[in-house]
């Protein structure tokens, strides 16, 4: 009896989550309508990942047929790329350029989604598995950073890694073993090497994919099947058809972005943002050269880290991560105005951190 | 008989603070990275102008340490260049290194060491190793890399790299607009194509 | 005699006939001035001939023009050999497009009963023309490649001097016969203009782009069917727009591309020395990785490892090794004489400390900035790393292999004999690690 209720209840849910009258071309596509109002801007962020991700996928498997994930060779794989294979250089700055938009396009999506509250029911799913393809994008960036091999890769990967056995200083017992027992498994041994190396490659080109695109297919349908939300608290009386108008819109911002990617990866290295000695290749037995950092897109925990305590941090983040997940419950009475405040506060936290956090750190740190 | 004397007799006065004094030369030009770091607030290293990253001293590749017999001639060779104008092909400096040595010469290079601002100037302004478009005492004054076509002030190198490309930017905008246009064009009439079906008769 | 008359006295009777009888034309006969639409006759024939004459036709002449005005940019444009080939290869498509319409609409002038009520013998001679002076282009295209980057210089000169009324054929009197064909045929082909259909080139229906479709329809159709005969029309509009844009930006974006795309997948053709430059800097990788495994095997089996003679340790500069974990370690000299041995390996994050000692006895983790005291191996107050770097045992040996001095575990020395010149530091497995 409570079993057959509750698998009742579940059933309830994904039938209310994916109706199935809906799933047809007329109401998927050429019914679908795109409301129109000030921020009707927000609604091509979701594509312009899409986009970003599709040309990394691209670039991604272009780079493949010459990277060579072991350590003597990684990164002399890499620097073959860039020197002697014909738009080598260009399809790696691609990769590179485009992997920072990504992850911008994603966190402004995000962010605009919490504030036009698009994760209301019917659409809670979409919403976690954003979050989850979120996550999965900082994954990307944190296992593709080690792969060319360099100095500030291997280097920052140790930092990364090393924060995660920093939590079994606050464990009691013999669980304060545990956060190193799972980074040796990460590591795949004792430091970062050829083991993490191989892991990471793994993750990296195989695993994480597999994972994205299982869940970007849910996501997508899902949004195609419920359509666009309203993102305003008054019904928008102006509507645009999404078949094909905001397509032919959506079309022509990728166009632009397009443009815009591939002149500044043409133009301009993404290497020349950090020193040189930091894209030697990775040297285990000398010292760690100066300006260690991770990506800007880690900047918002990194420079945090540096400042205030490890536990705290730790707390805020693991508490943040559970609270983005549980966003359509937690904030389902809440009111669209305050949910913009709370994403504007926290984009100019992520804008400040980002582009401040050094001169914070030097302020505070005194030097 | 006695040049082979006097070619001898220097590689052993060579060879001797070589081994003896590794500590003692480690630093012997670390004024230039010094000045170059405070001045482009970069981190730098010894790659800029030696072959191997940590500096010269060491067993390593481009190290003295590691070198040959004719490899030690050839650096005997550099560090005799006293005047410039010379071809110097030294195993433990790199291109730039040696680009240096040969430009301006040893002894003005050492004297240098206490005006280390004043080697951009002496490197002439015409000199770009990798040809990135940014010369080379430029890249020197901004701790990028002479040699790395990807490393340089990443202004400069957008707009050196644009009008280098602009016949290809000016073809990919054409392409796109295009494109953008006659997919948008065939979007809409699939749309119209659908409308028409779809409506009553 | 024969080349003045081509290249200089047609070109001016062709242009004045064309100017004065197409302005006689329009004065007296002003709704002649049309292409005369046999759409309402025979549209389908016309739909696969037209379309595609026209915005074949339309390109090239462009492409024409814009060479024959704008010579010096082309000229640079079209020393890059990809702008070149696209050039080139977008030119010779369009052509074909060209001859395929045309084609279709000299079968439809002689095959239609109904067109050829409305055909009259100029008709048959503009297609004629057009259709040789099409494939004269082409031919001109293929023998003489590539003429978009040589008529810069040479055609475009000729023209201006006609422009500028000081007529100089030299430049073209050496050209091959194909390219003096194609000339006069371009000639003939303006002179003819007002004498024919062709005037309807006069009329240039730009707002055609922008405006809605224009047909022909019988007039007794249904409202609602002619509505919906309006859609498909606009809508088949819309296709070809967009079939004609998508493939000439497709064509555009593969010709800048694909060379580069499958120079990409067949690799890049190196010199030897290219060659022998990437080998050499692979083989010094796998140097120091098998350096690397080796040091990793010396301490799984050696009970000892040497660092180095006391003499080479220094108390300013620390000399990096590898300690049985495969750490990074500092060799110093002690204010005793004695090896000062510290773990190279930040307790902050992990990093490797830098080697050079301060003037106050410090060593810095350029990661986060943490300075380390070498003989205690405490971390500054303010530092972000909290332990101190721990000390290593080591033990001297001199040439024998007899021990010497060594560390105790509390930190002490013990030393068995005075002289410790020519001995060498080493560092020892611990006791419980021995086999």
């Amino acid at each position: 009896m409570k079993l057959s209720t509750t698998i009742g209840l579940v059933a309830d849910f994904v039938a209310e989550r994916f109706p199935v009258t809906k799933m047809n071309f007329a109401s998927m596509v050429a019914k679908k309508e795109v409301p129109v109002h000030k921020m009707s801007w927000a609604y091509y962020l979701g594509g312009l990942t899409l986009f970003f991700f599709i040309v990394q996928v691209v670039t991604g498997l272009m780079l493949l047929f010459y990277y060579e994930p072991t350590v003597s060779d990684a990164h002399a794989s890499v620097e073959y790329i860039t020197e002697y294979v014909s738009g080598g250089a260009l399809v790696r700055n691609v990769h590179a350029w485009s992997s920072s938009a990504m992850i911008l396009c994603v966190i402004a999506h995000l962010m605009t989604t919490f504030a036009m509250k698009a994760f209301e029911k019917p659409r809670e799913l979409v919403w976690v598995s954003g979050v989850i393809l979120l996550f999965l994008a900082f994954g990307f960036g944190f296992t593709g950073y080690l792969l060319p091999w360099n100095q500030i890769a291997v280097n920052a990967t140790k930092v990364g890694l090393q924060s995660i056995e920093e939590v079994g200083n606050y464990l009691p017992g013999a669980l304060s073993e545990l956060p190193r027992i799972l980074r040796e498994t990460i590591q795949g041994e004792a430091s970062v090497g050829q083991a993490t190396l191989s892991r990471f490659y793994a993750i990296h080109v195989v695993v994480l994919p597999l994972m994205v695109m299982g869940l970007l297919g849910a996501h997508l349908f899902s949004v195609q099947l419920h359509g666009m939300s309203k993102g305003v608290d008054r019904e928008s009386r102006k509507k645009e058809k999404f078949f094909p108008t905001f397509m032919v819109k959506d079309l022509t911002v990728w166009g632009v972005v397009f443009l815009v990617l591939f002149v500044v990866a043409l133009c301009l290295p993404f290497e020349s943002f950090f020193a040189y000695p930091l894209a030697e290749p990775y040297n285990p037995l000398g010292s760690t050269p100066e300006g260690i950092k991770p990506e800007w897109y880690f900047f918002f925990v990194y420079y945090p880290l540096e400042l205030l305590p490890f536990w705290l941090i730790f707390l805020v983040m693991n508490v943040g991560a559970v609270v983005l997940l549980l966003v359509p419950w937690i904030f389902r009475g809440t009111s669209r105005k305050t949910l913009r405040t709370i994403a504007i506060a926290a984009a100019v936290y992520m804008v400040v951190i980002t582009v401040f956090g050094q001169s914070i750190y030097e302020m505070l740190k005194g030097q | 008989m006695t040049m082979r004397l006097r070619s001898c007799l220097s590689r052993f006065l060579l060879v001797v603070p070589v081994l003896a004094g590794c500590v003692a030369t480690a630093d012997a030009y670390s004024e230039f990275q010094k000045f170059v770091q405070t001045r482009s607030g970069r981190a730098i290293n010894c790659a800029m102008c030696h072959a191997n990253s940590d500096g010269p001293d060491g067993a390593g590749f481009g190290q003295i340490g590691g070198l040959s017999p004719e490899e030690i001639g050839r650096l005997n060779q550099a560090r005799a260049a006293f005047e410039p104008g010379q071809a110097v092909d030294s195993p433990i400096l790199n291109k730039f290194g040696n680009h240096i040595v040969a430009t301006i010469g040893k002894t003005r290079l050492l004297e240098f060491r206490n005006r280390p601002e004043e080697l951009a100037a002496a490197l002439g302004t015409t000199s770009d190793l990798d040809g990135d478009g940014i010369p080379d005492w430029r890249e020197y004054l901004d701790g990028t890399h002479p040699l790395k076509k990807t490393d340089g002030n990443p202004w400069l190198l957008f707009v050196n790299n644009l009008s280098r490309y602009r016949f290809h930017v000016i073809m990919i905008v054409f392409a796109t607009v295009l494109t953008i246009y006659g997919l948008a064009n065939l979007l809409r009439g699939s749309s119209e194509v659908h409308d028409a079906t779809q409506e009553p008769k | 005699m024969i080349d003045s008359l081509l290249f200089v006295a047609l070109p001016y009777v062709a242009v004045a006939l064309c100017v004065v009888a197409s302005v006689f034309r329009y004065r007296s006969d002003r709704y002649s001035y049309s292409a005369m639409s046999s759409q309402f006759l025979e549209h389908r024939g016309l739909q696969w001939g037209s379309a595609p004459w026209h915005v074949g036709i339309i390109l090239i002449l462009a492409g024409h023009i814009a060479i024959f005005l704008f010579p010096r940019l082309s000229a640079s444009l079209l020393s890059v050999r990809p702008v070149l080939l696209v050039i080139e290869g977008a030119g010779i498509a369009f052509s074909v497009l060209c001859v395929a319409g045309l084609l279709v609409l000299i079968t439809r002038r002689l095959t239609s009963a109904r067109v050829q009520a409305v055909t009259s013998t100029m008709d048959l001679i503009v297609l004629a023309v057009l259709l040789v002076q099409v494939v004269l282009g082409i031919a001109v295209a293929v023998h003489y490649r590539w003429g978009a980057a040589w008529g810069a210089s040479t055609l475009a000169p000729y023209l201006r001097s006609l422009v500028r009324l000081q007529p100089d054929s030299s430049f073209v009197t050496d050209m091959p016969m194909l390219v003096k064909v194609h000339i006069v045929g371009a000639w003939v082909f303006i002179a003819l203009i007002p004498f024919s259909r062709l005037v309807h080139i006069f009329s240039i229906p730009l707002s055609y782009l922008a405006r809605a479709p224009q047909l022909v329809i019988w007039s007794n159709l249904r409202r609602a069917e002619r509505a919906l005969a309006m859609k498909v029309a606009h809508s088949r509009r819309l296709f070809v727009r967009g079939a004609a844009a998508t493939v000439s930006g497709g064509v555009l974006l593969g010709a800048g591309v694909l060379d580069k795309l499958a120079r990409f997948f067949h690799g890049p053709a190196l010199s030897d020395s290219q060659q022998a430059e990437v080998m050499e800097s692979r083989l010094e990788r796998i140097k120091s990785t098998v350096e690397q495994r080796e040091l990793e095997l010396e301490r799984l089996k050696s009970d000892f490892i040497r660092i180095g003679t006391l003499e080479e340790l220094d108390s300013k500069k620390g000399r990096y090794f590898t300690d049985y974990e495969m750490r990074p370690a500092l060799a110093f000299r002690g204010d005793d004489g004695m090896p000062l041995l510290i773990s190279a390996k930040c307790t902050h994050l992990g990093c490797t400390v830098a080697s050079d000692v301060s003037d106050d006895g410090k060593i810095l983790c350029p990661c986060h900035i943490s300075w380390f005291d070498v003989r205690t191996g405490a971390p500054d107050p303010g530092s972000p790393a909290r332990a101190p770097l721990p000390h290593l045992d080591w033990v001297l040996m001199n040439s024998e292999g007899a021990i010497v001095a060594r560390r105790m575990p509390d930190g002490g020395t013990a030393k068995e004999e005075a002289d410790l010149a020519g001995t060498s530091v080493y560092i020892a497995k611990r006791r419980g690690e021995v086999a």
